[in-house]
């Protein structure tokens, strides 16, 4: 497990445990949970341009590259998606839904970092 | 409801065609969830499939099942009116007699399968979400089924 890892792990975490409390709040999406969710976007953007730079720099992929590409596209998809969808229907539920970001994006960046070493 | 009551909706109704109750509330984050599991189990069985699949067909066709199931769950959650309502429910008990069953068979006889699927060992590699699931879906349908 490297440092992006880390940053998803830590950014994942805190961003489904505010959303989640929120939910639990029966609170409406609000700026807390979106932007939570807005950062696990921003460290995903960390974690592929991290990558983009290792793999020119010369490290090599030990798994099937295209699976690590595949996983890191898919996991900057997630929080547009959810954050569209808790806009669409502004109830506590939407917060459980961007909660799942969070737990979503570490287990992928876990298995990213599989694929990479 | 009792979420549209302590949550004050301001202007943005739900997008959902009038009569659909299936697709607001809990019943979003159920279809994020299952969308999510339709995205990884097809992405899972597609690179099984294409990568390996003279290893152990039968399992990877399990896997590319196992997505399909996941699809029509997630489309059928979503869709209003009572055709629908069957198909997630055809759906659901599907996934839940696949997850038992697979489940059953992955401890009982592990060499027959021994590779992974998302429903072996009752869901464990997936935090055992796909057994769960299943049940609080028929929970929801059963709340929300049509009236007659």
């Amino acid at each position: 497990m490297d440092g992006f890892f880390y940053l998803i792990l830590a950014v994942g975490l805190i961003s489904t445990v505010i959303c989640a409390a929120a939910g639990i709040m029966k609170k409406a999406p609000n700026d807390a949970t979106l932007l939570s969710v807005v950062a696990v976007e921003a460290a995903l953007v960390v974690y592929l341009v991290g990558s983009i730079i290792r793999v020119i720099a010369g490290e090599s992929i030990a798994g099937e590259a295209w699976e690590f590409w595949g996983y890191l596209v898919t996991a900057m998809l997630l929080p547009p998606a959810a954050v569209y969808w808790s806009i669409l229907e502004r109830t506590r539920w939407s917060n459980f839904v961007l909660a799942a970001v969070g737990v979503t994006a570490l287990v992928m960046a876990a298995r990213m970092n599989q694929i990479w070493y | 409801m009792e979420e549209a009551r302590n949550v004050k909706n301001q202007h943005a109704q739900p997008a959902a065609a009038p009569g659909n109750t299936r697709n607001t509330g809990p019943g979003r984050l159920l279809i994020a969830v299952y969308a999510i599991f339709a995205i990884s189990a097809t992405a899972r069985a597609g690179y099984q499939i294409l990568t390996k699949f003279s290893e152990a067909p039968a399992a990877y066709l399990l896997s590319a099942f196992a997505a399909l199931v996941y699809a029509v769950a997630t489309v059928s959650l979503a869709k209003a009116g009572k055709t629908w309502f069957k198909v997630s429910v055809a759906a659901v008990l599907v996934e839940l007699v696949g997850v038992l069953v697979v489940g059953a068979l992955s401890i009982f006889d592990s060499v027959a399968f021994p590779h992974e699927t998302v429903w072996s060992l009752f869901g464990r590699g997936y935090g055992f979400i796909p057994l769960v699931l299943p049940v609080l879906g028929l929970v929801w349908l059963y709340r929300r089924r049509p009236s007659r």
